[in-house]
């Protein structure tokens, strides 16, 4: 079969002829700036993934997202505010319950700068909005949806987690943190962890 | 710096708030309530009904039992050709149009006069509904039991027959628990049944209700005015369902039906505690031994093997189950056939030339 330029290919063909010769300017591929570190003010906002025990529920993996603002003030204190919401859906015999996390959370961090990255131990105190739905098993092929529930609950927590910081590139730094977390649920201590991974932006 | 301090703050004051811990969450925990439930009241004078011999505390129970799509053997419906062959019916055939019990689903102690909830936390599985993925129904009646074994549930038992081939039957072949009342007890006789409707509706033979409005979707119960044994040999026979009157048809929702069972002389509800096998409706055949079986207490007759058409020239030995079974049933050995027929191509086994010394036909 005789190979027929597409437009798609003429265009690859274009880009693998032209962009060495951008990246190959000043002779190098990556300069000394490719990974400078450019953060110099004292916020940071962060993204990303999260992964927790239920706050409420006995079993199961409660996944989501989170994302949170942090100010530095100088020294190996930092403070700010978290918010992330993550879900899960779990079922046994008669019920299949999924529940709702959100995490609010007033944080508190000290952190130790080595080199381009940091480790930390940050503190978080707020609570937890859970909002639990029931179905209930069978019941829609017995006609009843009305037997299923609904609920609100907000929990007191806290959340102790590791965190280790590392500065990509410019603003951007990849993070993770994870550590225990603590909840009273139905007049009971509970515990569980909670483990992050994303990216912060320090501008 | 402001706000992620007014931010912080705000979370702060959220958290104090719900150590006040309000919400109800449930989770997995609290009550499960029903999939549905039944109003159930036994009435009548139990002590007037009772065999004389039964003489300890009756313990009554309510039950839901779901019904078996079951095929009676033909010899049960034809006429006897002798004699023996009337004895070993009557010994050994059940009601054919009456209610087979599948599985028992749920129980409750019920007293006389008061009205008991029966409940039913899931749903019938599938082997219990007739029909595909698309159309099934299954029907259930509510007895009341005197629970004798004081398992808390009606017990149910099988026919008596010898081994037979194939993983044993792990059913007991005994029961020693009474049936004083039931909803649905024969095809004869007026019913009132709980029905369970998964998809489309198409009658069929299961026991029907033509005549009637189709059963709902999920749960309904229902009512019929029965159809007569010659109502029902007259439509097979012409291949249709027999009619019920559709006055005597009733359709209501579970929540508004209410089962009112009068206490009735049990030996005519015996049956309703005995189940049957679950592989299909049709006869199986058994080689005769050397040894003869245990006929005890049973009835035998030598009778062709019965046939809607053309006479069969096959004599079959069929014997029923002894007479102190809580269930009845017959056993059919061939000298010379298979185990689903006795004139297949090829037999399974061949003793016509030397029968066993104690074969009787």
């Amino acid at each position: 079969m005789r190979w027929a330029p597409t437009p798609v290919r003429r265009l690859l063909l274009l880009a693998m002829v032209l962009l060495p010769r951008l990246a190959t300017a000043d002779g190098r591929l990556l300069d000394d700036d490719a990974f400078a570190v450019t953060s110099s003010g004292n916020l940071a906002l962060d993204a990303g993934l999260l992964v927790a025990t239920p706050a409420a529920l006995p079993s199961g993996l409660s996944t989501g997202i989170a994302a949170g603002i942090t100010r530095n003030c100088g020294c190996h204190f930092s403070y700010g505010a978290r918010a992330s919401w993550s879900t899960v859906t779990e079922g046994s015999q008669f019920w299949t319950v999924s529940h709702d996390d959100i995490r609010l959370r007033a944080v508190g961090a000290v952190r130790h700068t080595v080199g381009r990255g940091s480790v930390g131990l940050r503190l978080g105190l707020g609570t937890t909005i859970v909002h639990e739905t029931r179905t209930r098993t069978q019941g829609m092929g017995a006609g009843r949806t009305d037997l299923d529930t609904t609920a609100w609950a907000a929990l007191p927590a806290l959340d102790l987690e590791a965190l280790f910081a590392v500065h990509i590139t410019g603003a951007w730094v990849a993070n993770i943190s994870a550590g225990p977390s603590f909840d009273r649920a139905d007049g009971a201590l509970r515990t569980g962890w909670v483990m992050g991974l994303g990216v912060a932006w320090e501008p | 710096m402001g706000a992620v301090i007014r931010l912080a703050t705000i979370t702060l004051v959220t958290a104090l708030v719900s150590l006040s811990g309000c919400g109800d969450l449930q989770g997995f925990g609290g009550p499960v309530p029903p999939l549905v439930s039944f109003s159930v009241t036994a009435t009548g004078d139990l002590g007037a009904v009772r065999p004389p011999d039964d003489t300890g505390t009756p313990d009554l129970h309510a039950a839901l039992v779901w019904g078996r799509q079951w095929l009676v053997e033909p010899i049960c419906i034809l006429p006897p050709e002798n004699a023996d062959a009337a004895a070993v019916i009557a010994a050994g055939c059940r009601d054919p149009l009456g209610f087979v019990p599948a599985r028992v689903a749920a129980n409750v102690p019920i007293e006389l006069g008061v009205p008991a909830s029966l409940e039913l936390f899931t749903l019938p599985a599938a082997d219990v509904l007739v029909g595909d993925l698309t159309a099934r129904v299954g029907y259930a009646s509510i007895v009341i039991y005197d629970d004798k074994d004081g398992d808390g549930t009606l017990s149910l038992g099988r026919p008596n027959r010898p081994q037979q081939m194939g993983p044993p039957d792990t059913t007991p072949t005994q029961s020693s628990d009474v049936v004083y009342s039931a909803s649905f007890v024969t095809m004869t006789a007026p019913d009132l049944r709980v029905a369970f409707r998964q998809g489309a509706f198409i009658p069929s033979g299961f026991y029907p209700r033509a005549g009637c409005s189709d059963p709902p979707v999920a749960f309904s119960v229902l009512g019929a005015g029965g159809f007569s044994v010659a109502d029902a040999l007259a439509a097979t026979l012409a291949g249709t369902l027999p009619q019920e009157d559709p006055a005597t048809c009733t359709n209501q929702d579970p929540s508004a039906a209410a089962f009112t069972l009068a206490v009735q002389p049990p030996a005519p509800l015996a049956e309703l505690r005995c189940t049957e096998r679950s592989t299909d409706s049709s006869v199986r055949y058994r080689e005769p031994d050397t040894d003869p079986p245990d006929l005890t207490n049973r009835t035998m007759a030598c009778v062709h093997s019965p046939s809607f058409g053309t006479p069969s020239d096959v004599i079959e030995l069929v014997i029923s189950g002894r007479s102190d079974d809580s269930c009845v049933g017959l056993t059919h050995y061939v000298l010379k056939g298979c185990r689903e027929t006795p004139t297949c191509g090829t037999p399974d086994w061949d003793h016509s030339l030397a029968p066993p010394t104690w074969w009787p036909c």
